[in-house]
């Protein structure tokens, strides 16, 4: 289960890459079928959490995280 | 169902590399034989036993492939000739080339190529079934000559304005002229999947053969299956005339013509001309005649450089083919004014690129994915990507990765570094309203913007 404060700046970051309202995303939403996430963006979704967390992530790896609750976790295995 | 399969699931992936070994074409093996009725019998082809035989490319660029265009240059031709003979290798894959013995300009290219000492591929004639040409292909000190002798009744009735016995009977006399010269005739069976085989056909090889009995090996008579029309077919059991398999079998077993004296020679005109070259090798003809990327009369003839890579996939070897002369062939004869379609195999612009982004996320992977060989070591051509709005992040981080030759090295780009540079190309599409790919230049400069550092590490240091 992802800590609270790293779903929360998930959350946050998502938003902002995806010009969505914060309020709106929940962490059962896909980054692609539910917030409408385009493969160039999902690589820019990579970029701004490596950017937020300060960490490099696996391209491949980050690239297979469908979910929003999920990329909290898998961000904070890393952390 | 009769049988069922169960999942092998396996920890390492089966990649087949028997038969896709990646550093050659994929290779051509055969699992069993082949069964013709032929004459209410069944007569059995062993593919693989061929593949031993001397099985070899002859060349026609100078003569069938002249006649789709304006005429080379004497220089051109001498410059072709040297690169086909680089091309084909010591071995004399590529065994022989024929040149035309009537102009000028033919008989100065023939003594500039001959001055040149090259084994292979052999200079010999292409002439006219009248006797008197013969004394142009000994003048010129050529040992062998290929003659026109049209088979079928459209060209003998409706071009010659002959019967065929006055059509047999000048065929017959010419090739005798041709032994008594001291040249070895090679008859051009000209429409032969269109004629009447045993009505004409059949009656004029079988003289030849009887003939060819009467010569030493040397002066044995050739016999070239000229398929004029494209009408020629490889599947098994087809019907004559258009059997390639039938006419091969009844050359060799009934007309006394030996593999080593048979060849074809293709025409493009259904797309089967390649395959039906290829099929007449496995069938009983040594030879195949073919042209510099296809150019012949019409729809073209076999062409030359896919005959090479189809004979390395048969044998399994380079057998000391260059194959990257073909690279270096293609862009000379560009240079020269004959275009290549850029989805033309092996050597058209875009033969090993791809634009659809799903195909280059493979590319970058694995180049095996979506590459048919080691194009960059077998023709000098490494997998790209054209970009456009359909490449995704992927191609392009293959383009940019290939432009700054940083693959695999530490420096090499990863898809995070390249999204403006997506956002950017995405934006000529879905804002600009762009409908043309990408340049090269303009993703220099791209990357120039976006990858400064990387830029100046690896371009501009390459260019000092």
């Amino acid at each position: 289960m992802a800590n609270k404060d790293v779903l929360d700046r998930v959350i946050k970051v998502t938003a902002r890459v995806l010009n969505l309202d914060p309020g709106e995303i929940r962490p059962e939403h896909s980054f692609s079928f539910d917030l409408g996430a385009e493969s160039v963006q999902s690589v820019e979704l990579i970029a701004a959490f490596e950017e937020e967390f300060g960490i490099e992530m696996d391209e491949d790896a980050a690239l297979a995280v469908e979910r929003v609750g999920a990329a909290a976790d898998f961000i904070g295995k890393q952390l | 169902m009769e049988r069922t399969y169960a999942l092998q699931d396996t920890p390492e992936p089966a990649l087949i590399e028997d038969i896709f070994p990646y550093a050659l074409p994929p290779l051509i093996k055969f699992a069993g034989t082949w069964v013709e009725d032929i004459d209410g019998r069944k007569i059995v082809f062993d593919p693989a036993a061929r593949i031993n035989d001397d099985i070899h490319v002859t060349d026609t660029t100078f003569r069938d492939g002249q006649q789709a265009r304006p005429p080379y240059t004497v220089a051109q031709q001498v410059k072709l000739y040297q690169m086909l003979s680089k091309l084909g290798g010591p071995q004399g894959v590529i065994r022989q080339t024929e040149f035309f013995l009537y102009t000028k300009n033919d008989r100065e290219t023939l003594e500039k190529c001959r001055e040149l000492g090259l084994k292979y591929p052999e200079i010999t004639g292409w002439i006219r079934a009248v006797k008197g040409d013969f004394r142009l292909v000994k003048e010129a000190g050529l040992k062998e000559s290929g003659m026109l002798t049209s088979s079928s009744d459209y060209h003998i009735f409706y071009k010659q304005k002959q019967t065929r016995q006055q059509a047999f009977d000048q065929y017959v006399e010419v090739v005798e002229a041709a032994l008594e010269t001291g040249v070895r005739p090679r008859c051009h069976l000209e429409d032969v999947t269109r004629a009447d085989w045993k009505g004409f056909v059949f009656p004029f090889v079988q003289k030849l053969a009887r003939l060819s009995e009467q010569v030493p090996d040397h002066l044995k008579v050739k016999v070239r299956l000229c398929d004029t029309m494209g009408f020629g077919l490889g599947w098994p059991n087809v019907a004559a005339p258009r059997s390639i398999a039938k006419l091969c079998w009844y050359m060799i077993n009934e007309c006394g013509i030996p593999p080593a004296r048979l060849e074809w020679h293709g025409h493009n005109d259904f797309h089967r001309v390649h395959i039906n070259g290829a099929t007449a090798w496995l069938y009983g003809c040594n030879a195949l005649n073919a042209t510099l990327l296809g150019y012949g009369e019409r729809t073209g003839n076999p062409p030359l450089e896919a005959a090479l890579l189809e004979y390395i996939a048969l044998k399994g070897d380079l057998c000391g083919i260059e194959t990257q002369m073909i690279t270096e062939i293609a862009a000379y004869m560009q240079s020269i004014g004959l275009p290549v379609p850029d989805n033309y195999p092996f050597v058209g612009k875009h033969f090993n690129t791809t634009r659809a982004g799903i195909h280059a996320g493979g590319l970058r992977r694995n180049e095996r994915i979506y590459n048919i060989m080691d194009t960059t070591a077998l023709l000098n051509r490494p997998p790209r990507v054209a970009i456009t709005d359909k490449t995704g992040t992927d191609g392009i981080a293959i383009w940019v990765n290939d432009f700054l030759g940083v693959k695999g090295t530490p420096d090499e780009v990863k898809l995070t570094q390249i999204v403006k540079i997506q956002k950017w190309v995405m934006d000529q599409y879905n804002v600009h309203g762009r409908m043309s790919t990408i340049t090269d230049e303009e993703l220099e400069q791209q990357v120039k913007t976006h990858l400064p550092d990387l830029y100046a590490q690896h371009r501009m240091a390459a260019s000092r």
